[in-house]
């Protein structure tokens, strides 16, 4: 036991070497090169939606696509590494054959059927420098629904390497638009938000104007003309179900839910004057926010639900106000250049993404909820409506071209202000919402 | 072409749009009542049977409900001659392993215990960072080296010796030297997470431990790390990760190897704050 004292000695000297320090103030800003090879199949078993096998291989690229679009990860081209995933290598992965092809992180992981004629997706994240597995979990759901489970797959990897929630299993719904603009037809449409499984929610014999979700996800608000009377209505996914909220005499619009789904607010005009009301979805109980000349819409609650942004042309031009949530302590927020238009608290409450109209565009902006800090994101012609992803990194928005007849489609932007990105829709596209991570 | 037979060609043609209209509308106009989400179920998956321990079949993706692996798999060493994956307990969420019996599994080992640990214990300069987790997974792994090379005590003193006069005349020129040569390496491998809420607030000091050769001994300690509230666990993770994984990416450093009692232990100081 001659060790001991040595040791000893050494714990109390070590403090005194001058150990090197090395300050590293900057890295570089690169998506995160991951390897995201077909998942495993022990063996490919025939299901609803397609073998195990066949799969395992549309997971990995639906994840991929999502890390990609997200401008944070680089996933590898499968073409770039030959290491077929073993199902023994799900849980043991080879991480020398990874390094040699430069991924960083690794996804992989199983697809097996369940003997109700589901699907289990195993997911693992793995750090291919430490060999270090960084997470895992498990996703049960019937074959068809494998998108979701994929989706759930990338957010579990998203979160875990940058720390934040996900957004990549939530959906979008818009205003779909064909037509001259003279007579524009104007649909409710739905898809995830990579654009997959899209499909139209109303017909299109009433024009639809702005819908937006409810927390739970399973309740539309909307405007409709429906009966050449614009209100405001409620949609049921999965029913069908629409109802409009109320027979108020005059014009309702521009809804949107509380952060708890019990309310709604929207404007209303009456008297030539257009004010903010909430109202209880239960009881039906109406109470106006705001009173007084000029046009007030466009209310957003903040995520606690205790403020409320939204626009005002009181002071002449469109300009961003908040209030609490009883409509008292209004004050305005925008000055800068122009008019501001459209505010959406983010989910983080942190900032508050308007369009700023001037100098002959619309462009997306994001400032704190105190007015400070502006930030414009886009610059083309004409970027309006934005809303948040659910993790209050990305803003999607609709863009319209210049020119006679240009498209108006979907883009997204994060919150640096890079990695635009258009989103396919089958039609024109307007007035989109994203909705809140799916249970 | 005629009158009468240009008419007829408009008609066709009108009637032939006509058709491609209707259907085309009807194939969009129905309104498809959307279906609820279907479900999906978040199953936890089953820790994977050690290779070390026994030939259990493995069930890897069987949806049982056991507490949420935080713990990162310790990837068993045994048939790999790899670059041995140390299984070290991730740095912010302790793991909550509940003892560390099972890690004296190695039973071939000839070597008596105590020693071993006694070197695994020399090997790591920072004695206020070992727990008893660490130090067991530590044990587990350089066990197979102390079989190879057994605790040499005069030689342990003869290089602390030669240590303290060493460092206690570092020449700040050299010195200098250094820094530029890791920061150059290393910095270039840092791709700190972009965007975060926290992003730029956040700094993370690591330890390093390097052989000769310029590879670097386990994983890198985190020291310190500032900018972590209550509220921000899963970043500062995420962000320390970062970190490490510049360092074990850049890995070997080229260092002037007659210096290497000045490098064979660094600290580098990770901050984002000046990034663009």
């Amino acid at each position: 036991m001659r060790t001991l004292p040595l040791l000893v000695a050494l714990f109390l000297t070590t403090p005194a070497l001058a150990v090197i320090r090395v300050d590293i103030n900057s890295g570089t800003a690169q998506p995160l090169p991951v390897a995201v090879p077909a998942f495993a199949t022990a063996s490919a078993v025939a299901t609803e939606a397609g073998t195990t096998a066949a799969l395992g291989a549309q997971v990995a690229s639906v994840i991929a696509a999502d890390l990609a679009s997200s401008g944070l990860f680089r996933p590898l081209d499968p073409a770039a590494f030959t290491t077929t995933v073993a199902p023994a290598d799900v849980t043991a992965p080879q991480f020398a054959a990874w390094r040699t092809v430069a991924a960083q992180a690794l996804i992989t992981g199983n697809v097996t059927a369940n003997p109700d004629g589901g699907i289990t997706v195993g997911c693992y994240a793995y750090d291919v420098f430490s060999a270090e597995e960084l997470a895992r979990q498990g996703f049960v759901t019937t074959a068809a629904n494998w998108r979701r489970a994929a989706h759930k797959c990338a957010d579990l990897v998203y979160a875990r390497l940058t720390g934040e929630t996900g957004y990549f299993d939530s959906r979008i719904v818009y205003v779909s638009e064909t037509g001259p603009k003279t007579h524009r037809i104007k649909r409710l449409a739905v898809m995830d938000q990579d654009g997959a499984g899209h499909r139209f929610l109303t017909n299109g014999q009433s024009l639809v104007l702005t819908p937006r979700f409810a927390p739970n996800q399973q309740t539309l608000t909307y405007m409709s003309f429906a009966n050449n009377r614009p209100r405001v209505w409620l949609y049921t996914i999965g029913s069908g179900h629409q109802e409009a909220i109320g027979d108020f005499p005059n014009m309702s619009f521009a809804p949107r839910f509380s952060p708890d789904g019990a309310s709604l607010v929207f404007s209303m005009s009456q008297n030539g004057n257009t004010d903010i009301y909430k109202m209880d979805i239960a009881s039906r109980h109406l109470s106006r926010l705001t009173s007084g000349p000029g046009i007030n819409t466009a209310p957003s609650f903040s995520p606690d639900g205790s403020k409320i942004v939204f626009e005002s042309d009181r002071s002449g031009g469109q300009q961003i106000y908040t209030m609490n949530a009883d409509g008292s302590g209004q004050s305005r927020i925008s000055f800068g250049e122009g008019r501001a238009g459209t505010p959406v608290w983010s989910p983080r409450g942190d900032l508050i993404a308007f369009t700023r109209l001037g100098g002959g565009k619309f462009r997306i902006g994001v400032m704190r909820p105190d007015g400070g800090g502006e930030r414009l994101l886009t610059n083309a012609y004409q970027d309006e409506g934005p809303t948040w992803s659910p993790n209050g990194r990305v803003i999607l928005f609709f863009r319209t071209a210049s020119g006679r007849g240009g498209r108006v489609d979907l883009h997204s932007v994060d919150l640096s202000g890079a990695n635009e990105r258009q989103i396919k829709t089958p039609l024109d596209a307007s007035d989109p919402a994203w909705s809140p991570l799916l249970p | 072409m005629t009158e009468r037979q240009s008419f007829a060609v408009v008609g066709l043609a009108h009637l032939v749009l006509l058709a491609i209209l209707s259907l085309g509308l009807r194939s969009i106009t129905p309104p498809l009542p959307a279906e609820d989400p279907t479900p999906v179920d978040v199953v936890n998956l089953a820790d994977v049977p050690k290779i070390v321990h026994a030939p259990k079949p493995s069930k890897a993706a069987a949806p049982v409900k056991t507490v949420e692996a935080t713990a990162p798999e310790p990837v068993p060493p045994a048939p790999k001659p790899e670059p041995a994956p140390t299984p070290e307990p991730t740095p912010i969420p302790k793991p909550e392993k509940p003892k560390p019996l099972p890690k004296a599994e190695p039973v071939e080992k000839p070597e008596p215990p105590k020693p071993a640990k006694a070197k695994t214990e020399k090997a790591k300069p920072a004695p206020q960072l070992l727990d008893a987790e660490a130090l067991s997974t530590l044990l587990d792994k350089k066990l197979p080296k102390a079989k190879v090379r057994p605790l040499d005590t005069s030689a342990l003193a003869k290089s602390i010796e030669k240590d303290l006069p060493k460092t206690a005349r570092i020449d700040p020129r050299a010195t200098a030297t250094l820094i530029a040569a890791i920061r150059s390496q290393v910095a270039p491998c840092w791709n700190p997470p972009i965007g975060g809420a926290d992003a730029k607030k956040m700094t993370v000091l690591l330890h390093l431990d390097i052989n000769r050769d310029g590879s670097i001994i386990g994983r890198p300690g985190i020291v310190s790390q500032t900018g972590v509230t209550g509220g921000n666990a899963d970043y500062a993770r995420a962000f320390a990760e970062t970190a490490r994984r510049a360092v074990l990416r850049c890995a070997p450093l080229k260092l002037p190897p007659d210096l290497y009692d000045q490098w064979k232990a660094v600290e580098i100081n990770f901050d984002p704050s000046e990034m663009g």
